[in-house]
């Protein structure tokens, strides 16, 4: 069983055993910049899985593109993913067609991409593949009662692409891996702590459950109201704006010094915060976002909602696993990774580690 | 259909048969495109007709005893993908890929689990043909696995291939750095192998399945039509439908206990309650007057749409339906006209007019019109109107023209009358309560009043139809004041004494 060096927890254990996949039903690969790394640890989790011979078979997809051989941004070579036979995969049929792996058509998904419809294949040979996936969250969710028709037991795996940050977690997965690489920053430092407050911001606590019941029911009652006010233990306000953006003062002009929570439906921003912050009746409640990965805010931003005694919090924990470190940049400069994780160690709580490239 | 049925897409909406079809759910694009193109049936195609309403009654049963067959039948059919694409490829010659060969393999496979269904289509009067070989060639091995790739037993030669493949990637899970790259490049080299044997299999997979594209086509549009005739009974089921009886030309049309189902299911959810509506209607004119709100624009779309719902072939939804076929059906109610032609409404009218009659001229057509001439001055209007009524009188043609008008009897003249304002509902509420709660109610409520004083059923009546003296007391309910009562009061009476005999 291949050992993965995470010296710096003082151990060495398995890939498997430091993020506890071996349980886990879904996961989802999110990376915090382009080549952050997320392909090369997916690439790792796969080759950990079959190393370990587990039983349950895994299952990838991916939201919007990934896996072909040239990032399709920059152009330069990208690493490409590696499946054993088995192994299902959830990808549209343009993608399928450059893959060489020798797929079984199981299921045709109904859901289009611009690469065509997504196909529900089950690799009969070991080979690459290049995986296009569903571009909302919702529609991850039909890939992943599909595949589970076939594989109700499998590990489904979804692997982020370029700025969809937003759409990995969502509900989707059970557990995310955080990929970071040193594109986010040279200064070891400075990655160290950008690395921690994205953790902070993913992790942001669950709000307690009958709140959540309180906001979920109000959610289906007004399917288009974009924030929702509770006021009290049952009174909420529905606000139906036609975005965020643009509609602070529409938001806080429901809010009264008894409000408790503003929930807000979409990504949140510094754009909208502003203008939030620049009303008075913001103050002394909970911010509450769908989970995380909607929470698109800088440091100072947060301290600011701290000051107004606002603290944040999500309908849908994430469960952050790992921190997977890529240590080279795009343009091929490399910093070392030792000193990254020593950095990290004193910050973030959960397993850092520097997996290496891929066997390919 | 648009030849046969004379009406505008906005009153074709009033009407509300594009609801109707809504409601009508297929399951397959098949049935959905079998659906839209809205067959209008004639007495040329009556024989046609008969055998869909036979079969539409047989599957009624069926559904209304959720007969699992039919259960089945729903659960294959909502899985047939469109497939126009992939048969005009394989036609064609084009080389299909493997998305397109399962695509075709699902198929096959529905067709035949639907086959199998005997009772249901027997009852449909539908039958599939045999594709047992051109199933055979997309599962070679007769595993009966669902799911499709290109197998090694279409050729020795690519299972030897797959094999150095399979060894190759043995190896390569073994090894390591420069040994493992070496090796991935050799499997590079027979991948090329395969996708060059497996590019011909498909060409010669898609020549031997093309063998069987009539029969593919057939069991394709077969299942086009069982998803039809299902949604239709369905349909019947949900609605209350009834089959229709088609009569000959001479005889009349019987509508008993009509009911229009969107409109009841509006006041349904308002907690109102339809009254459904029963008349017959011969060859020649029918006059339908009656107090104001009291349903006649309501009655003549619930019955054009049931007889418009029996010539497209579904059932109507009344508890007893006869008609014979028309040539042609026409609804008229007054518009705004046609303003891009200059047009006014009642050029636009006139011309409407014009159209149908010249077409009733060697065509048996079912003409209905609300209240024609309404904008025009009424003396003139009376004319239009009667002479209307007389010339369609001993034609062929079925005229129903609700109106309030006084038309007076001639020959070919059939006259009904909406039951209006029932007097004891009326007495139970003195005037003077009239007016003292009439102040307190929001117009919503006083119409709702008004509803529930009304009775909306339809009654055949002799000679010259008695107008109604009904619109002055609506005016009344609806909280018009007393002062302007008591002048419309007047004026009427003045009215009745000028023109008393």
């Amino acid at each position: 069983m291949k050992k993965t060096d995470a010296s710096a927890f003082g151990t060495t254990k398995t890939l498997l055993e430091l993020a506890s996949l071996e349980n886990l039903q879904s996961l989802a690969l999110i990376g915090m910049s382009k080549n952050a790394g997320k392909t090369t640890c997916l690439n790792h989790i796969i080759t950990a899985w079959q190393a370990s011979g587990q039983t349950r078979p895994l299952a990838i997809t991916s939201i919007g593109r990934d896996g072909e051989p040239k990032d399709i941004v920059s152009g330069r070579a990208k690493p490409r993913i590696y499946i054993p036979a088995g192994t299902l995969i959830a990808s549209a049929q343009g993608a399928l067609e450059q893959s060489d792996a020798l797929l079984e058509i199981l299921e045709l998904s109904n859901v289009r991409t611009a690469l065509g419809e997504v196909v529900i294949c089950r690799a009969l040979s070991d080979g690459y593949v290049e995986l296009a996936g569903p571009g909302s969250a919702e529609e991850i969710g039909l890939i992943a009662d599909l595949v589970r028709s076939y594989e109700p037991d499998c590990l489904f795996i979804i692997d982020g692409a370029l700025s969809r940050r937003s759409q990995a977690g969502s509900g989707v997965s059970e557990a995310v891996i955080l990929a970071v690489s040193a594109d986010t920053s040279l200064d070891p430092e400075l990655l160290a702590e950008k690395t921690r407050f994205a953790l902070e911001v993913l992790q942001t606590p669950a709000l307690d459950q009958t709140d959540k019941k309180l906001l979920l029911n109000a959610c289906q009652a007004n399917p288009q109201a974009r924030a929702l006010i509770a006021i009290g233990k049952v009174q909420t306000i529905a606000v139906e704006i036609p975005s965020l953006v643009g509609y602070g003062k529409e938001i806080a002009k429901n809010l009264v010094p008894e409000t408790r929570i503003l929930y807000l439906r979409g990504a949140i921003t510094d754009q909208i915060l502003n203008e939030l912050l620049k009303e008075t009746n913001f103050t002394h409640l909970s911010l509450v976002a769908e989970d995380g990965t909607r929470i698109f805010l800088k440091p100072e931003i947060v301290r600011k909602l701290r000051l107004r005694n606002i603290d944040l919090a999500v309908i849908n924990p994430i469960d952050v696993r790992m921190v997977c470190l890529n240590p080279t940049r795009t343009n091929g400069q490399t910093i070392d990774s030792q000193i990254l994780i020593d950095k990290m160690k004193q910050t973030v709580k959960i397993p850092v580690v520097d997996l290496g490239p891929a066997l390919l | 259909m648009k030849t046969s049925v004379m009406i505008s897409q906005e009153l074709l909406n009033q009407v509300g048969l594009p609801e109707v079809l809504q409601a009508c759910q297929c399951r397959t694009p098949q049935g959905k495109r079998l659906k839209d193109s809205t067959r209008f049936f004639t007495r040329a195609s009556q024989a046609e007709l008969l055998e869909e309403l036979t079969t539409i009654a047989q599957l009624k049963e069926l559904v209304k005893a959720k007969h699992p067959q039919v259960l089945e039948a729903q659960t294959q059919l909502s899985r047939l993908r469109e497939l126009r694409g992939t048969f005009s490829r394989l036609e064609k010659g084009n080389l299909l890929d493997d998305t397109e060969f399962f695509e075709l393999k699902s198929a096959l496979t529905i067709f035949f689990r639907l086959s199998r269904l005997k009772k249901l289509l027997s009852a449909a009067g539908l039958g599939f043909q045999i594709t047992k070989e051109a199933s055979a060639l997309l599962d070679p091995a007769g595993t009966g696995n669902p799911a499709f790739h290109i197998y090694s037993d279409y050729s020795p030669e690519l299972g030897l291939i797959r094999k150095r493949k399979k060894e190759l990637e043995r190896e390569i899970s073994l090894a390591k750095g420069n040994q493992r790259k070496i090796l991935l490049t050799k499997r590079t080299l027979v991948i090329a192998e395969e996708d060059k044997l497996e590019e011909q299999i498909r060409w010669q997979l898609g020549k031997n399945l093309a063998q069987w594209l009539p029969q593919i086509r057939h069991n394709a549009e077969t299942c086009a039509i069982l998803d039809f005739r299902l949604a239709k009974a369905d349909l019947a089921v949900r609605w209350k439908g009834t089959q229709p009886v088609v009569v000959s030309e001479t005889e009349p049309a019987r509508l008993e206990n009509c009911r229009h189902p969107i409109i009841a299911e509006m006041l349904e959810k308002q907690g109102l309650h339809f009254t459904p509506i029963s008349i017959t209607l011969q060859q020649g004119s029918t006059v339908l007057s009656g107090a104001n709100m009291g349903g006649k624009s309501v009655a003549l779309k619930s019955i054009f749409l049931a007889l418009l719902m029996t010539q497209l072939g579904y059932f109507p939804i009344c508890e007893g339906l006869q008609t014979t076929l028309y040539d042609f059906m026409a609804f008229e109610s007054s518009q705004d006209g046609d303003l891009d032609q200059g047009l006014s409404s009642f050029g636009f009218e006139c011309i409407q007019i014009r159209n149908h009659h010249r077409r009733s001229q060697t065509q048996n057509g079912l003409i209905l019109m609300d209240e024609p001439c309404r904008g025009t001055n009424p003396a003139e209007a009376t004319a239009i109107v009667q002479a209307l009524c007389r010339t369609y009188g001993t034609s062929s043609s079925t005229f129903l023209v609700a109106t309030h008008y006084t038309i007076n009897p001639a020959k070919g003249i059939r006259f009904y009358q909406v039951r209006g304002i029932r007097p004891e509902a009326l007495d139970e509420m003195s005037d003077q309560q009239i007016n003292q709660e009439s102040d307190k109610y929001e117009d919503l409520t006083r119409v709702r009043k008004i509803q529930n004083l009304m009775d909306y059923r339809l009654d055949e009546i002799e000679g010259a139809h008695q107008i109604p003296s009904g619109a002055i007391k609506i005016a009344e309910l609806l909280g018009v004041d007393e002062g302007l009562l008591r002048e419309m009061m007047a004026a009427w009476q003045e009215d009745q004494w000028l023109n008393s005999d």
